[in-house]
């Protein structure tokens, strides 16, 4: 046991922040006041992930033969820290880097692989994940959009909800019903399909987390070869599951929480308000709270870094997250008063970005049903 | 980076596991604390394995070996050890490279002038005390401290006249600043480890007790509203342990060991709550374990002004300009 970082990985960093400093423009806090999904920042990713990609650096994690440097986890771990920390300039690539590409070299065809993987790793392309239905949100295995099989086609009814990214994305990682026959998690399946298809509609769901946060996207007899299946037909769940099993700590809100509250802290001190005992008071809970949930992600990358199966530690750094991203919203709140209620305002964009953690990758609550069964062993019944 | 032990640090849990098996346990726990009674055996025990000192012989040029002190704390904790092993695997070698001789009480000045419960005053041979800028350590000679009847499940003890406070100030050997910082954090950090093999064996009597448990024909830990409850208090523990053993491993530095005592004395509410509720009225009696490592809670969050302490010094380590800015 030992707790320290490689003094390659020290310089990673340094070289990373450096990166930053050179590439982000003038104007990137007001870019990326709308979270990855927005406009200014989805168009900036493009441009953004090439220069990551040309470093070698967007997928240093994946395999030499798909495009990467076979890094360790760790390293990819410093990228996602460090660019939560400014508020994700890869926008919603971060995705493709973290599982999609990897779901695909795990399960794709040969075909697949050589025409989606070269892609992600050149940062420009981007996914959207299709899974939530209007009756299939923490249940997700009740999802009823339906893929037909029709001579060598599969013909899409149905619609996905509270998609993000969809507004820019190229393709959709969607999870449909294959077996009409079945239920539950048999007879799903995942088909990797263009958002250019016909028949494919999106539409905004206004919302007060900001513009384009979620969408409803339909499918109307949208009709895509049989090739677009990723892994075995009616296997879409073991798909799905082994492509998200570490996902849920993928995006680092701890090290955006962590930068805020620094923010905070520098504000609250030109206020006056540390001489408030109560403000020091949460202002240490924060900080301690950021600190935990780094740690126990820090111990899901240590099970990812030797190749062990997953385990429950997952949800247990996904709650705490969720928590830390939570309290630091809240606190902006607080520490700017009244002027947080002007949108776009440093408070209101970082307690909007915070708001949807603990329901967003599986409500909170399905976590914790998954730490009583599988770390605590609580009976069902 | 890398959260598994190594063959060494796995070699010395097993040991003390097996020396605990053999010396320590709540029943013992609840034997001892019932006459007020310090566990001598226990603590000659440790002393004669080479625990004691494992700080300064596994020491390296960048420092004692703190993880595996901490390592060693939290297994006594876990299992209830009526030892004051914190003070003297984690706090007094880090302090003074000399031997302390033990038991070693732990106290702040103020605490000498107004006397109130210390955990092992009773029983310690000798107390270090710190203050703003320096450390004392004081030899106890007997009847210098009396016995304090307390619930909280450590022997405690007091001055027994606080008007000899400023006569022990004198006769005490005085180290300096760097010291008094080094207790500080050390100290802070023990109270993290405590927190940890604490809440983590009062968590796991409740796991225990609510799978076995029936009410309403079914396992009360089958029950949602205990579940989503005792994961929660799964993660607070868990997180506890991870950030103190962090912290010790970089040698015990300010802010991290601020964070790890913040974040493991907020959470030993938190169990200590959690689990007294789920245990029901069974929970409270000397017959049921709970509160050997329960009440140790409680008892944890009064040193160095527990949590809110913590968090306090956590932001001074933090953004210290900022709050000197303040002042």
């Amino acid at each position: 046991m030992e707790f320290d970082w490689s003094q390659d990985d020290i310089q990673h960093r340094r070289d990373i922040r450096e990166f930053l400093q050179q590439e982000l423009p003038g104007n990137w806090e007001e870019m990326s006041q709308h979270g990855p999904g927005g406009d200014s920042q989805a168009a900036f990713s493009r441009t953004f992930c090439g220069r990551m990609a040309e470093k070698g650096w967007l997928t240093q994690h994946w395999p030499n033969a798909y495009g990467g440097r076979d890094c360790e986890p760790w390293r990819h771990s410093i990228v996602g820290e460090e660019m939560w920390a400014v508020g994700e300039p890869r926008g919603s690539q971060y995705m493709n880097v973290n599982w999609i590409g990897p779901a695909i070299m795990n399960y794709g065809s040969a075909a697949q692989k050589q025409f989606h993987l070269p892609k992600i790793s050149a940062g420009q392309v981007l996914w959207c994940q299709g899974f939530s239905e209007p009756e299939a949100g923490s249940d997700l295995a009740a999802l009823r959009t339906r893929a037909e099989t029709i001579d060598d086609h599969y013909v899409i009814n149905g619609s996905k909800i509270w998609t993000s990214y969809c507004n820019h994305a190229d393709f959709i990682f969607l999870l449909v019903r294959t077996d009409p026959h079945s239920s539950r998690q048999r007879g799903i399946s995942v088909l990797l399909v263009p958002m250019d298809t016909p028949g494919i509609d999106v539409h905004e769901i206004p919302s007060v987390v900001g513009e384009r946060y979620f969408h409803e996207v339909f499918f109307s007899n949208v009709t895509v070869p049989t090739s677009v299946l990723l892994g075995e037909e009616h296997n879409g769940w073991e798909v799905v599951s082994h492509a998200l099993q570490f996902e849920r700590i993928g995006a680092a809100r701890y090290a955006r929480a962590a930068v805020t509250l620094d923010k905070l802290a520098a504000v609250a001190s030109e206020r006056g308000m540390l001489e408030d005992p109560i403000i020091v008071d949460r202002l240490g809970e924060a900080r301690a709270l950021c600190e935990a949930a780094r740690v126990l992600v820090y111990k899901v990358i240590d099970i990812r870094a030797k190749d062990r199966p997953p385990t429950a530690d997952t949800q247990l750094a996904r709650v705490l997250s969720t928590t830390c991203d939570n309290a630091i919203g809240r606190l902006a709140l607080e520490i700017f008063g009244p002027e947080s209620l002007e949108y776009a305002s440093f408070a209101d964009t970082n307690f909007r970005l915070a708001m949807t953690a603990g329901i967003a990758v599986g409500a909170t609550e399905v976590q914790l049903n998954l730490i009583a069964s599988r770390f605590l062993d609580l009976p069902k019944d | 980076m890398d959260f598994e032990l190594n063959e060494d640090q796995q070699a010395i849990l097993e040991a003390i596991d097996r020396l605990l098996s053999q010396h320590a346990g709540p029943a013992r726990a609840i034997e001892l604390n019932r006459q007020g009674l310090y566990d001598d055996e226990l603590h000659s025990a440790l002393d004669d394995a080479g625990f004691s000192t494992i700080a300064t012989d596994l020491a390296t040029a960048d420092g004692p070996a703190g993880l595996e002190a901490a390592l060693l704390a939290e297994a006594i904790a876990r299992a209830g050890g009526v030892v004051a092993s914190a003070a003297q695997i984690l706090v007094a070698p880090t302090i003074r490279e000399e031997a302390i001789e033990g038991p070693i009480a732990l106290c702040t000045v103020d605490h000498l002038a107004t006397p109130v419960p210390i955990r092992f005053g009773a029983h310690a041979r000798t107390l270090m005390v710190l203050g703003i800028d320096e450390v004392l350590i004081i030899p106890l000679t007997r009847g210098e401290m009396e016995p304090v009847r307390s619930s909280f499940g450590y022997p405690m003890g007091r001055l027994a006249n606080a008007k000899r406070s400023v006569e022990l100030r004198a006769t005490g050997e005085r180290l300096g600043l760097q010291a008094a910082q080094a207790m500080t954090n050390w100290w802070r950090l023990s109270l993290a480890v405590e927190a940890v093999g604490t809440m983590e064996a009062a968590l796991q009597h409740t796991v225990a007790y609510v799978k076995q448990r029936r009410q309403f024909g079914r396992a009360i830990g089958s029950f949602q509203a205990i579940q989503h409850r005792l994961s929660l208090c799964a993660i607070q523990v868990e997180a506890s342990r991870w950030l103190a053993r962090e912290a010790a491993y970089h040698g015990a530095q300010t802010e991290a060991v601020a964070a790890a005592a913040a974040f493991a004395l907020h959470a030993a509410d938190q169990i200590f709550t959690e689990t007294h509720q789920m245990s029901g009225a069974i929970g409270f009696t000397c017959e049921f374990d709970l509160h050997v490592w329960s009440m140790r809670l409680l008892a944890l969050r009064q040193e160095l002004k527990g949590v809110s302490g913590a968090r306090r010094a956590l932001v001074e380590a933090r953004w210290g300009a900022l709050v000197c800015a303040n002042a």
